[in-house]
């Protein structure tokens, strides 16, 4: 996993939802979260990371890049 | 469905400038205070899109301590000689247009809200890429969060802003724009724009070849210059209109970074006579020269010379604080990714993937002239990396400025926009049809299977046996899994129609490269080792002209007698 939330610090503002480049996070409706969807398209370019008011994201490299 | 039913969503506007990135934000916020209405659509969010969405350390060259009238040749000589044959700077007269018009530029982003300064309230040069001895062309900006500056520079004007929308088409009448076709990413719905002008800001085509991983596909890793929204839907759209298309035939190339921190090539501050970056093959320091020439990479493989590893441990510590600024102001992420793998930036020595260089289109682009309009197709402007010839954030804002400052002239003039209803169900087929698909092929599978081709049969070393596989593997690619092309939902629904797009500027450059019968340059047919001299001093456009593909070789033009007389004047 690339992109990680925390729930317990996401405080829902959907800063990350709208700000990612490559749209890989989807609204969670009913949780009022945002979700991790389409995750293998993660550029890592770190906005979501830079951004989250709450440091709610972390980004790590997969095991395909070592 | 009828015009009458696609009309229902159709917004009409002055001008639509197509991307929102470094060029498109500066032109829609220019055009608006002329007295425009500005449509921006951005298949990201403004906020945050394209090559700068992270930051950027450097806007770029500028004539600093230099005439525009020494720097001109010292540039397109860099880029004409040493790089590409007529390269990256297709025309003398750009360069002209954007060296004269940059401290204008500088001034009006510093009013419009765009720091340029530094905190102490002066300008902060460093040495370019191109700089001679003691020449710090460069001007290096604090820009981490240049793109919601921009955002809201852009929202204060009054420019009206889509974002999460993807263009599919240039509407044409009578041989100029008169609008677009889009579709929003989200939501799937069909938009339709109707414009007097289109300027096109949509960055360059960055998903040709293999990504920068040992998979093939997934888990893309950034690389300076290649953000992956850029998928070439600008140039596709423009060229389906009718608008031509320079230097197909040609790819720029650099050294991959085994674990990412930053980028082997550009605009890497290389103060005071220190040298940045330093190689090492086999635990010896090499001269960068060497090991950043492609031959050069090539050699050292076969003589076991790799890994090449690229190092700053040997720089003073103050200079490495610099380097960190850098970082920090052009991808923040890369510093905190480092340490998760205990890798000190100052001491590790990054490994280069010299056995397989990062391929990208960074010379090519939409054909224009001086003032940024498409030669072929009226009413079409292009700026930034999305254009022929411009380049760098200096590029791109100045480009940007000057067709936002000009565009009025032109659109004062322009009919009344029609638009071609056989012309919008065809384009809302190519983007709706895979939303029909069941049980088709993933737009990621196909893309990947594209790069696959494009890197391995066009790839470093051109031959004429690999260019002909790899077009006989494309076409049946194309035959057999393009109609089934699938889209469950709008997000993908973007991705299928940016497949569709790599997949027809991919088409141009392996038969591009396969026409193409020289080296030179970074460009190597191994069948054809000697320059191709009807070629210097030319490019290739390629255009659709009266329904039929064609790829003409173009005189790149001199700088005009009046530019030459201008700046004998300044």
């Amino acid at each position: 996993m690339i992109v990680k939330i925390d729930n317990d610090k996401c405080i829902g503002c959907k800063k990350c939802y709208n700000i990612c480049p490559m749209d890989v996070f989807t609204w969670n409706t009913e949780t009022k979260k945002p979700k991790v969807t389409y995750e293998e398209e993660c550029w890592m370019c770190g906005c979501c990371w830079m951004d989250c008011p709450k440091r709610a994201i972390d980004i790590k490299y997969p095991a395909s890049l070592y | 469905m009828s015009l009458e039913e696609f009309t229902k969503n159709i917004i009409e506007t002055d001008l639509l400038v197509i991307g929102g990135g470094t060029a498109g934000c500066p032109l829609a916020a220019k055009a608006a205070e002329q007295g425009l209405s500005v449509l921006m659509v951005e298949k990201s969010n403004t906020e945050r899109s394209g090559n700068i969405a992270h930051g950027i350390d450097g806007y770029g060259v500028f004539p600093h301590g230099i005439s525009i009238q020494e720097l001109i040749p010292m540039w397109s000589e860099r880029m004409t000689k040493r790089n590409q044959g007529a390269g990256r700077n297709v025309d003398e007269n750009i360069d002209y247009m954007i060296f004269k018009n940059e401290w204008w530029a500088v001034e009006e982003l510093e009013r419009m809200g765009i720091p340029m300064k530094w905190d102490d309230g002066d300008y902060y040069w460093t040495p370019h890429m191109i700089h001679g001895k003691g020449l710090k062309l460069g001007l290096r900006v604090h820009w981490h969060d240049v793109k919601p500056k921009m955002a809201r520079m852009c929202a204060e004007r009054g420019v009206k802003t889509l974002n999460r929308v993807m263009i599919i088409d240039i509407l044409t009448h009578n041989g100029a724009v008169s609008g677009a076709t889009a579709f929003n990413t989200r939501t799937g719905e069909f938009i339709l724009i109707k414009a007097r002008a289109i300027a096109m800001a949509t960055g360059m085509y960055c998903r040709l070849f293999d990504p920068e991983t040992p998979l093939i596909w997934k888990y893309k890793m950034r690389y300076h210059y290649n953000p992956a929204t850029c998928s070439g839907d600008g140039w596709a759209a423009a060229y389906r209109a009718g608008a031509g298309l320079a230097h197909m035939d040609d790819a720029s190339w650099a050294l991959r970074i085994r674990d990412d921190i930053t980028n082997s090539y550009g605009n890497f501050v290389n103060n005071d006579g220190i040298l940045a970056k330093q190689y090492y093959w086999n635990g010896k320091p090499a001269s960068p020269y060497h090991a950043n020439t492609y031959v050069g990479n090539r050699e050292a493989e076969g003589l076991g010379l790799t890994p090449i590893y690229q190092s700053l441990e040997n720089l003073p510590d103050d200079f490495q604080k610099r380097l960190e600024v850098n970082f920090l102001d052009e991808r923040m992420v890369s510093l905190k990714l480092a340490a998760d793998r205990g890798f000190n930036p100052r001491s590790h020595r990054y490994e280069m993937m010299s056995y397989k260089p990062l391929q990208m289109m960074m010379v090519q682009g939409i054909s224009v002239d001086e003032h940024f309009q498409s030669r072929h197709l009226k009413g079409l402007f292009a700026v930034g990396d999305c254009a022929a010839g411009v380049g760098g954030a200096y590029g791109a804002c100045t480009s940007g400025l000057i067709v936002g400052a000009e565009i009025d002239k032109y659109i004062s003039g322009a009919a009344e926009p029609v638009l071609n209803e056989e012309k919008i169900n065809e384009s809302y087929e190519r983007a709706y049809a895979p939303t029909k698909v069941k049980d088709g092929t993933e737009p990621m599978e196909m893309e990947s299977a594209v790069r696959f081709i494009c890197e391995r049969y066009i790839g470093s070393f051109k031959s004429e046996g690999k260019l002909l596989e790899g077009i006989r593997r494309f076409n049946s690619l194309k035959r057999e899994f393009l109609p089934e092309l699938m889209a469950p939902n709008p997000h993908y629904q973007m991705r299928a129609l940016e497949v569709k797009n790599i997949m027809e500027l991919a088409e141009l450059h392996l038969h591009g490269c396969l026409n193409r019968k020289e080296t030179r340059g970074n460009y190597v047919r191994l069948d054809y080792p000697e320059v191709d001299n009807s070629r210097i001093d030319r490019l290739t456009i390629n255009r659709i002209e009266n329904g039929v593909p064609i790829a003409e070789k173009f005189l790149v033009p001199a700088l005009k007698p009046e530019y030459v007389e201008a700046l004998k004047q300044l």
